[in-house]
């Protein structure tokens, strides 16, 4: 199954964040494609991604409101979007990556 | 379970009065103060506006859930509302807001606390659990969906 790895994030951190998950790893099961989300709350860092989920995954998906450090997902396809587009758009975004359509992040352009 | 310390029977309206953002905040709001969960009126619905200027909390699939963390709020508290029609909300999907969760978190908000949020957030995202609290009969049956965490 392809993987792809998520981050979500937002001001306050008391909704959005978990909305965004659940979203996107609902489109995963439906899409067939294996979500894993870490979710930046006012909680704390959840599901944290590791180094193995990133190196496994197709590409990631950042749907955040705030400033999320990309650096260590340097050379993989990356789409970093505000928070509400991975609430409304979580299919597209997946399908997206599917499809092969995203740039290839670098962490030296940034 | 926390939930329970959060909402109660006295924070459910099933008939939201307002036509606007604006009214619904404002009614929503007032529910806080009856339930003495907020110290100052005026001082919350500030925290509610500041954070709504960051991004409308107008989510879409018709929910809205303005919130603050607010040195005002005295009772961590979620008020539930509802409203027949719907209300523009500067939804993010142009849909008008018929399920109103008002959330109400001291700034130093405890963890758990927090994970039940988590947790109703993500529930809110299924379309089955909208239709059931917008068919809910009484404040018990919202309340015994809002008790449901599995």
């Amino acid at each position: 199954m392809k993987k792809i790895v998520c981050v979500t994030a937002c001001p306050t951190g008391i909704a959005h964040t978990y909305m965004a998950a659940e979203m996107l790893e609902t489109a995963g099961k439906a899409l067939g494609v294996d979500i894993k989300c870490e979710t930046n709350g006012s909680i704390g860092v959840e599901n944290p991604l590791t180094k193995k989920d990133i190196a496994e995954s197709i590409g990631v998906i950042i749907a955040s409101d705030i400033r999320i450090d990309k650096k260590r997902f340097h050379g993989k396809p990356l789409i970093d979007v505000p928070i509400r587009k991975g609430i409304q758009e979580a299919y597209a975004l997946i399908q997206r990556l599917l499809d092969g359509y995203v740039k290839v992040y670098d962490h030296t352009e940034d | 379970m926390v939930i329970q310390d959060l909402i109660t029977i006295h924070s459910i309206d099933l008939n939201l009065e307002a036509s606007t953002k604006d009214e619904a905040i404002h009614a929503l709001a007032r529910i806080l103060d009856k339930n003495q969960a907020i110290s100052s009126f005026e001082g919350f619905i500030q925290d509610v506006y500041e954070r709504e200027v960051m991004t409308s909390t107008g989510i879409g699939y018709g929910i809205a859930i303005p919130h603050a963390k607010s040195k005002f709020v005295t009772k961590p508290s979620v008020i539930f509302a509802r409203h027949d029609t719907g209300i523009p909300f500067d939804a993010m999907d142009g849909k008008d807001a018929k399920l109103f969760f008002m959330i109400a978190m001291p700034e130093d908000g405890t963890q758990s606390h927090l994970k039940v949020l988590a947790m109703l957030s993500r529930k809110l995202m299924h379309r089955d659990y909208r239709d059931a609290l917008m068919d809910a009969k009484t404040k018990e049956e919202v309340l015994s969906l809002l008790y449901t965490m599995d």
